[in-house]
């Protein structure tokens, strides 16, 4: 499949300027703690870290008379950088779709401050209309326990972000848990383990995954075999007013519950003096009912405060809303499940620059990336990015030609010893040679052909320091790609010398994103492609 | 040990209510000039006192003294536990317990200038509901009081919305739980689980190690239950108000959060909106503790000056003279709150905290 519109890849802090909403998030952010590190604070700004889903709001907070900087990083990684004391002296505040996860992690209330609700979105299922109505669920009450009946029926199938990347997934996942589990209370261990079943059933019909809602958003028009999405509501109703749907979604509210996300904008404990009083004028203008009205009618978010009342496009029903776990390991126990035992399972080709110009740091930083995805990253976020298990992961280093590919898969228990091969493995790369990118990719394109199973998440990442040098050309591989049955994505990583806007092509004309790791470390853009795998 | 508390006993809670208002005076002559430098003064208090503080007309009268106050927001317990305190000049926690154990981390001078019953919000589909399944009655004094021994039963055995009998109105798979802040931060939670210890205890104040551990069996499962809860009150009653009966059906609120929004007339509770009590309930004392010296003036005008208590009244608080709040509620609110216990002294509520908040850690149920 094809995605129209991409640009070049661009750092996260510059993403909000232009083109913002749908079409700007085609291309992922390497993310890594934010882009200003570099810049000098300046005492009339407010410096944000904040969750790719508020990048709307950013023309409407030109209005605020509050000079804010917003940069973007993934939701479990910025928690763990807020609630470890990371991003002290960095950001005066932060702006996620939840702070649910982060206040369960020891430390973190120590870190935050005033926090200011601004808005709501539940998380919802969006599936195309004639779908909707073949089902039955334009008309009818609908519960989580029916939707998973169709889904294990394959009666229907949906998208959804990575629980570990993104809230929305995050917050689906644990609705669904809930509703599952029927126990009326919040979810711990035990009663995760009872629904891993049921869970097993549902997440059968999700055929696309992604790391952040505006992805996901963007790559279902032309994702081929997706009925639908789980995803905000706000992005749901925005993509039904785009016109880029061949039919609109029917947005479905199950009876039994949802998770809401409400924004909360919030002060950092460690923010100096100045920062406090900008916060304070950006929270207030925030809630004032001109700029609630004109949230809600931009954005698509249902307003907070009652005296701008949700207008007819959310509907009359009420939302119940599911109990969310107070602890923190109930959480990372379930993301876990979810991603070792749950979903589909993923079918991954790493096609790896190991040319002459690599030798060196780049080398290293090559090894230590493929090593935390080993297991070497204990952070939270980074043991839901390692390989998962029944994962089947290729590794394919190129120099002048593709080299010899080595395959491992992942078994379904302790994945430990397979892990340690792969470590081994990228412990041996050396650099030497010329840059065979476009024989390389098709290479891995004719392999993934021969092995792919339908059920499997399969997806390509590309990773190059420097031009093509050696063989076929990036038109070359273009008509190659009109050529194949099937359209498997492929990320791309833009590092050292890479060019960038040729590997930008690459992801555009796969419908894959481009990670940009050249003043990033590898490390941090594997980590957040693996939300995409 | 119950106590049949009517308004009057308000009159305590101002304390040197008189010495105040003449020192009260005295800084006004400086005050008003547009030249004046402002002396600012940084306090952190409890999210349901925000409003108050953000009001134009406070920030105008404390500026007639001479006075700029900046505040943060944080949960009242939080406030002695993690919030750096040599930030800021004053803090003002929302009850006697949660002003100990601030003052346990960094003495001051305290002012009680207002308190507020600790009650319920919630909607009528829910109070029909609980009254015909006998938890809701008429009080006979101008409102309505839930049960509260009836309700803990409730929760001991589980039951869920959709099992009381005849209800279509609200037939969600959900625990009948009220909706609280966190136990671990904050005091509307920490006041919630001292009327709950009161009637787990056989209708007596806890006063012991060995009662608290006794209760907090019971009285745990209220607060972990709910599953994720917010730090600070203001949180849940924003949802309550914004979101309605889906997400939060009742939760358990400071009186004054609700009846300041009847007296504004802002139109934010809606017709099918209700403030019930329970019965018995506590009453949260809002305890002001001057850190610095310029902070005495803050806690000193809040106390005593006129148009400031006045305020106060019409953001839903009952003042030491009851007098300004009857005058600010009208019938918007009871003259008095009459089934009201106290809280277990400050050592035995941190026990029952503490021994609530150990079951957060401790591995699941099994």
């Amino acid at each position: 499949m094809r995605l129209r519109g991409a640009g070049a890849a661009r750092r996260a802090g510059l993403a909000g300027l232009a083109g913002l909403l749908l079409l700007s998030s085609l291309v992922a952010c390497s993310s890594s703690g934010g882009s200003g590190d570099d810049e000098p604070d300046s005492p009339d700004t407010l410096r944000v870290l904040a969750g790719s889903e508020v990048k709307d709001l950013v023309p409407l907070l030109e209005e605020s008379g509050v000079k804010v900087k917003l940069s973007y990083t993934g939701t479990l990684d910025g928690a763990e950088q807020v609630a470890g004391g990371a991003v002290k002296g960095k950001y005066d505040a932060i702006w996620f779709s939840s702070n649910r996860y982060l206040s369960l992690i020891d430390g973190a209330s120590a870190q935050l401050s005033t926090q200011t609700k601004i808005m709501a979105s539940p998380v919802v299922l969006g599936l195309r209309a004639s779908k909707a109505s073949e089902l039955g669920w334009n008309t009818k009450q609908v519960t989580w326990a029916d939707i998973t009946a169709a889904a294990a029926a394959k009666k229907f199938t949906f998208g959804m972000t990575n629980p570990a990347s993104s809230n929305s997934g995050f917050s689906a996942l644990v609705g669904v848990a809930a509703a599952l589990s029927n126990t009326g209370d919040a979810l711990d261990r035990q009663q995760i383990a009872a629904v891993e079943p049921k869970l097993k059933e549902f997440f059968s019909a999700q055929t696309l995954t992604a790391g952040s809602s505006g992805w996901l958003a963007d790559a279902y028009p032309t994702a081929n075999g997706v009925d639908g999405l789980i995803n905000y509501e706000s992005v749901l109703l925005a993509m039904n007013a785009s016109g880029k749907l061949k039919e609109p979604l029917t947005i479905i509210y199950p009876s039994d519950g949802v998770v809401t996300a409400d924004y909360p904008l919030t002060l950092l404990s460690s923010a100096a003096t100045p920062k406090r009083a900008l916060y304070a004028k950006l929270a207030a203008w925030l809630r004032t009912p001109a700029t609630q009205q004109k949230i809600m009618t931009t954005t698509n978010r249902r307003p907070i405060i009652p005296d701008v009342r949700p207008d007819q496009r959310f509907g009359t029903r009420t939302l119940l809303e599911l109990p969310f776990p107070n602890r923190r390991s109930a959480a990372d126990e379930l993301i876990s499940a979810y991603l070792n035992e749950v979903r589909r399972p993923s079918r991954t080709v790493f096609v790896l620059d190991t040319s002459g110009s690599m030798e060196g740091e780049r080398l290293d930083g090559l090894k230590r990336a493929l090593t935390a995805l080993t297991g070497g990253d204990t952070s939270a976020s980074g043991t839901f990015a390692r390989f998962r298990n029944r994962e089947t992961v290729t590794l394919l280093p190129f120099n002048n030609a593709p080299q010899q590919s080595q395959t491992f898969t992942l078994p379904e228990g302790d994945s430990s010893p397979v892990l340690t091969q792969i470590r081994q493995y990228s412990d041996r790369l050396f650099a030497s040679g010329g840059t065979a990118i476009f024989d390389s990719l098709r290479a891995a394109y004719e392999q993934t052909e021969r092995t792919l199973k339908p059920d499997e998440f399969t997806s390509i990442v590309l990773m190059s320091d420097g031009e093509n040098t050696d063989g076929s050309s990036y038109d070359d591989f273009a008509s190659y790609y009109q050529t194949t049955p099937r359209n498997i994505r492929t990320f791309v990583v833009l590092f050292g010398d890479s060019n960038s806007e040729e590997m930008s092509k690459v992801a555009t004309l796969t419908g894959g994103a481009a990670f940009d790791a050249r003043s990033g470390s590898l490390a941090s853009a594997f980590k957040e492609i693996r939300g995409y795998q | 040990m119950k106590r049949w508390i009517g308004v009057g006993l308000a009159l305590l809670l101002g304390g040197a209510v008189a010495a105040a208002i003449v020192l009260g005076n005295r800084g006004a002559k400086s005050g008003s000039g547009a030249q004046t430098t402002l002396t600012t003064l940084h306090g952190v208090i409890g999210s349901e006192k925000l409003p108050l503080f953000k009001d134009p007309t406070v920030a105008k009268l404390f500026a007639q003294h001479g006075l700029k106050v900046e505040v943060d927001t944080a949960g009242s317990r939080q406030i002695a536990t993690t919030v750096n305190l040599k930030d800021y000049d004053f803090a003002f926690p929302s009850s006697t317990p949660a002003a100990q154990k601030i003052k346990g981390a960094r003495p001051g001078t305290v002012y009680s200038p207002f308190y507020s019953p600790m009650a319920v919000a919630t909607f009528q589909p829910i109070v029909e509901l609980l009254a015909k399944a006998g938890l809701v009655a008429d009080s006979g004094q101008g409102y309505q009081v839930l049960d509260m021994r009836k309700y803990l039963d409730l929760v001991a055995k589980g039951t869920r919305w959709d099992a009381l009998p005849g209800n279509t109105t609200y037939p969600a798979r959900k625990r009948i739980l009220l909706t609280t802040t966190d136990i671990r931060t904050s005091n509307s939670a920490a006041m919630y689980l001292a009327m709950t210890s009161y009637v787990a205890n056989g209708d007596d104040v806890v006063t012991s190690k060995d009662q608290a551990s006794k209760v907090a069996d019971a009285l745990a499962p209220l607060f972990l239950d709910q599953g994720y809860s917010e730090s600070s009150s203001e949180g849940p009653f924003e949802d309550y108000l914004a979101l309605g009966m889906g997400k939060s059906p009742m939760i358990v609120a400071y009186e004054a959060q609700y009846v300041s929004h009847l007296i504004a007339q802002d139109g934010a509770i809606r017709p099918d909106m209700r403030l019930i009590y329970p019965q018995p309930t506590v009453l949260s004392k809002h305890t002001l503790i001057a850190f610095t010296p310029k902070a005495n003036d803050v806690g000193r005008l809040l106390t005593s000056d006129p148009e400031l208590v006045k305020l106060e009244a019409r953001y839903g608080f009952r003042t030491a003279d009851p007098k300004a709040f009857a005058a600010a509620a009208g019938k918007n609110a009871p003259a008095a709150v009459i089934d009201v216990v106290e809280p277990p002294a400050y050592d035995h509520l941190e026990t029952l905290i503490d021994l609530v908040q150990r079951r957060y850690l401790s591995a699941p149920r099994s």
